[in-house]
């Protein structure tokens, strides 16, 4: 039976190997034989239709074009916000109930557990380095990334990492969700005791999210170097743009935080599967926390700069206004850098640790807080004023303000020891960082989308459907959160499926907050769907008419090019390295979509 | 060169990560003066340490990143962030640090306390004006470190 | 990178590598960490080969043979920790050792049967 297995996995694998080198074979021919990647698929698509087909999906897969790279980093990113959101649905309507009623305990915790990985690791970081793939090297003046089949790599090891990370959820014998939690606090994560998170599930979970550092880490390797070395010759230090700043920062701390993370998960996989004890006993217990957190909290700023960078960026286009202190932006973004590597035992003020060393945690923690507010009075400034045009991007920078305010008000408190000890896991956590992941980051990357939806698309969005998504989530958002700030000052714990009735109000509230977000998400789905097929094309390469303010950019610029190569159509030669960008990327991609 | 780059200006800039670096310094001070917890060799070093280590990479990336920024602006012509690839876009007048950022350039916001900050940035303006006008980025990018080479090579620079 | 001639520009826009590398690195994982052989096997070469026919795709090689040596080499190690060290998995380091000797005699046979400079693929 054993053996049966083994040659059959053999047999498999092989056949596997011998069909990939086959189809390598096959892919390096048709493209020595074809003058244009993808070329070939676009110029015979309105003959052949859908025969063309598999080549637009082998373009697809083989692409290094920064640009499509990061459109796949954006599909993904979408894919995994719709699950991560509608596992979270789930999980509020079972919330609505003090009792255990529609799911069983274990499978909320199994959502909970999926719902918060797929949205840090499958959602946040991604979506980010979708922007940042199209987008810096188009703002710095650069042909492409520094690497780009490492970017190529670097995406691709996402879907796998997708896979493993909800393998529970799948119909394999014997494998069940993982249900540590994102923390994945051991002794729990490493199996030891009578539950069930010995199981194979757990593993795969792990291995996913190591799958999803190393992506992360390749990822910023290449934009430090593409930013560090691929500037162009007008684009010094002193004019980078504050969006490819945050972009920088935030591929810093992915440099010193994810190999961290990567390594605790290997030693944590071991524990698990090889019998080693690094996190064995209570001394193991406190050593996973610090090493989770030592990257758990520049995770937080990995995902919260370049969301700043991208409101940083959109505000002043819609104020009609430079950026009030540009440098007072950007030497902060430096400065969360650099602390944000600095708070990590914040999170756990309550494990009894030295407290002399809790209170240097708390001082480095206000400490944190005056660059990110220097950000907040940066961006109302520059919005003071100003000539302030209340586009759909706009609103949700405004939104994300807002939020943000909120966000980081509560976290301010929470930094403060005696008022964590009090409101340490309860839902005033969970509603202060949620302010911060769904009321800011989300914000901000539906700003980007937006803002840069003709940029990506050559099409414009629905206006009205843009401002209704952007009320329900705001309104979502605030009556969703508030509310569990207010559970977390009643004392309702985190993580519980069930909770006592006293609580059932405010749950409910939360719930239907949780609704109007989801019928708000729907509304974005259909416009962004609908509008990407079927929406006006944009004429010219300045649709937020950003010229006449003086703060017409260069990724407005190189769409205003392309748009122009694309008109003339005559087989000009004279910007050879344009034509051959938009010939595998873009003009495809329009005839495609 | 230290001095030259680090105008009043770059330092008025630079102030934004001051006042994280002064909360850190007022800790460490609060917990060498007054330890509720008491002196162990080895939590206090932590302590402190935890502090002190935050503050020296924030005081060293902070001049570091100073350091860049403004000697970039004494190099090249300094353009809007995000601007210097937009095809005929006109670097910025004046070399205005503090200024540029502030000024909304089309609306009446002056924004108050501009006025003593102006004065600032018009003396080093003064100062600033020939190099940067002079060397256009776009003839003399080979040299870099040159600036000064850079001001003679390029002047016959026509608006890119 | 960039600034190669002729065909390379258009060459620079597609490659069918990376995917390949991305795919080999999960298989690999999961054959090691559940004992799989042919996982590990299979899921080590794919990488290797992938990673040493890209190097040779965008010219940090002149041919792929030396590098699936590059991987083949760090492979051995490896495998030989997993064995003979405390680390103590002789399964799981012989699959890796066995892959890396599959890369090394690839290379060795593209290198003395290879007809021309440019190999087929």
């Amino acid at each position: 039976m054993e053996v049966n297995g083994q040659l059959a996995l053999t047999v498999l694998m092989g056949l596997f190997l011998v069909a990939v080198a086959a189809w390598l074979a096959r892919v390096e021919n048709w493209r020595s034989y074809t003058p244009v990647a993808g070329g070939g698929a676009f110029g015979q698509k309105e003959s052949y239709g859908s025969e063309e087909k598999p080549s637009g999906v082998i373009r697809w897969l083989t692409t290094v074009d920064h640009k499509d790279i990061g459109i796949l980093y954006g599909a993904y990113g979408l894919t995994a916000f719709a699950v991560g959101g509608l596992m979270v649905v789930v999980m509020r309507i079972e919330l609505i109930d003090p009792g255990m009623s529609l799911i069983s305990n274990t499978f909320y915790n199994s959502l909970m557990t999926s719902h918060g990985i797929t949205m840090l690791f499958l959602f946040g970081t991604p979506i980010i380095a979708a922007f940042a793939n199209y987008l810096v090297p188009l703002l710095i003046g650069a042909d492409d990334m520094a690497f780009p089949r490492i970017n190529a790599i670097a995406f691709w090891l996402l879907p796998p990492a997708a896979l493993l990370i909800w393998a529970g959820f799948f119909p394999l014998p014997n494998v069940i969700p993982a249900q540590t939690a994102w923390t994945m606090y051991t002794p729990l994560s490493a199996g030891a005791g009578a539950g069930n998170q010995a199981n194979a599930g757990v593993d795969l979970m792990l291995l996913g999210l190591h799958l999803s550092g190393v992506s992360a880490t390749m990822g910023s390797i290449n934009f430090i170097a593409t930013i560090f070395t691929e500037r162009g010759d007008d684009v010094s230090w002193a004019n980078l743009d504050i969006f490819s700043w945050t972009i920088l920062t935030q591929s810093g701390l992915i440099l010193f935080a994810f190999p961290l993370l990567g390594s605790a998960m290997v030693m944590l996989l071991f524990d698990r599967n090889f019998g080693t004890t690094f996190f064995a006993g209570e001394g193991g217990a406190i050593l996973w926390q610090h090493l989770f957190w030592f990257f758990g909290h520049p995770e937080v700023y990995i995902l919260v700069l370049p969301p700043m960078g991208i409101v940083s960026y959109v505000i002043p286009r819609f104020s009609g206004r430079r950026l009030f202190g540009f440098k007072f932006v950007v030497y902060s973004t430096l400065a969360i850098g650099v602390l944000s590597f600095g708070v990590w035992a914040h999170h756990m003020f309550a494990t009894g640790m030295d407290p002399r060393l809790r209170a240097s945690f708390m001082a480095v923690s206000l400490a944190i807080a005056i660059p990110s507010a220097v950000k907040t009075f940066n961006w109302i400034t520059t919005m003071w004023n100003g000539r302030v045009r209340l586009t759909t991007p706009m609103l949700f920078c405004v939104g994300f303000v807002s939020n943000f305010i909120i966000g980081g008000v509560t976290g301010v408190f929470l930094a403060s020891i005696p008022i964590d000890l009090v409101l340490h896991d309860t839902y005033y956590v969970v509603g202060h960082f949620h302010y911060i992941v769904m009321g800011a980051i989300a914000f901000a990357g539906f700003a980007g989308l937006y803002y840069w939806f003709p940029l990506y698309t050559g099409r414009m969005y629905q206006k009205t459907l843009g401002k209704a998504h952007f009320w329900l989530s705001m309104i979502g958002t605030n009556v969703t959160f508030f509310a569990m700030i207010l559970l977390g000052y009643g004392g309702m714990p985190r993580r519980y499926a069930t909770f006592l009735p006293q609580f059932a109000t405010l749950h409910q509230v939360a719930t239907v907050g949780a609704l109007l977000l989801l019928i708000g998400q729907i509304i974005f789905v259909w416009n962004f769907v609908q509008s990407w097929l079927e929406g006006p094309e944009v004429e010219d390469g300045d649709p937020w008419n950003l010229r006449d303010s003086g703060l017409y950019t260069a990724e407005w610029d190189w769409y205003d090019k392309k748009l122009e190569t694309a008109i003339a159509d005559g087989g000009e030669t004279d910007d050879a390295a344009e034509p051959m960008l938009t010939d595998g990327g873009d003009v495809d991609d329009a005839a495609d979509e | 060169m230290a001095n030259k780059i680090f105008d009043r200006d770059t330092l008025l800039d630079l102030t934004v990560n001051v006042v994280p670096l002064f909360i850190m310094a007022f800790f460490v001070v609060a917990f060498a003066v007054f330890s509720p917890f008491g002196i162990d060799p080895l939590a206090s070093s932590i302590q402190f340490g935890l502090l002190a280590v935050p503050f020296v990479l924030l005081a060293i990336l902070t001049y570091f990143a100073g350091k860049a920024v403004a000697g970039a602006e004494l190099r090249g012509e300094v353009y809007l962030p995000g601007q210097a690839g937009v095809r005929g876009a006109e670097p910025l007048e004046e070399t205005e640090h503090g200024e540029a950022e502030l000024d909304a350039g089309t609306s009446t916001a002056a924004v108050e306390g501009e006025a003593d900050e102006r004065d600032a940035a018009d003396e080093s303006a003064a100062s600033e004006e020939e190099t940067t006008d002079e060397a256009d980025a776009g003839d003399t990018n080979a040299d870099d470190d040159a600036e000064t080479e850079a001001a003679d090579d390029a002047t016959d620079d026509e608006a890119n | 990178m960039d600034a190669e001639p002729g065909l390379s520009d258009q060459y620079r826009m597609a490659s069918p590598w990376p995917v390949f590398v991305a795919l080999g690195i999960p298989i690999a994982e999961l054959g090691i960490i559940f004992g799989l052989f042919p996982l590990s096997v299979g899921g080590l070469l794919l990488f290797g080969g992938s990673a040493a026919g890209m190097a040779f795709e965008s010219g940090y090689a002149k041919t792929p043979w030396r590098g699936l040596f590059g991987v083949a080499v760090p492979l051995a190690a490896l495998g030989a920790a997993f064995v003979f060290t405390a680390i103590d998995l002789p399964d799981r380091g012989i699959a890796i050792a066995a892959a890396a000797a599959i890369l090394a005699a690839a290379g060795i046979a593209g290198t003395l049967f290879s007809p021309t400079e440019a190999p087929e693929y």
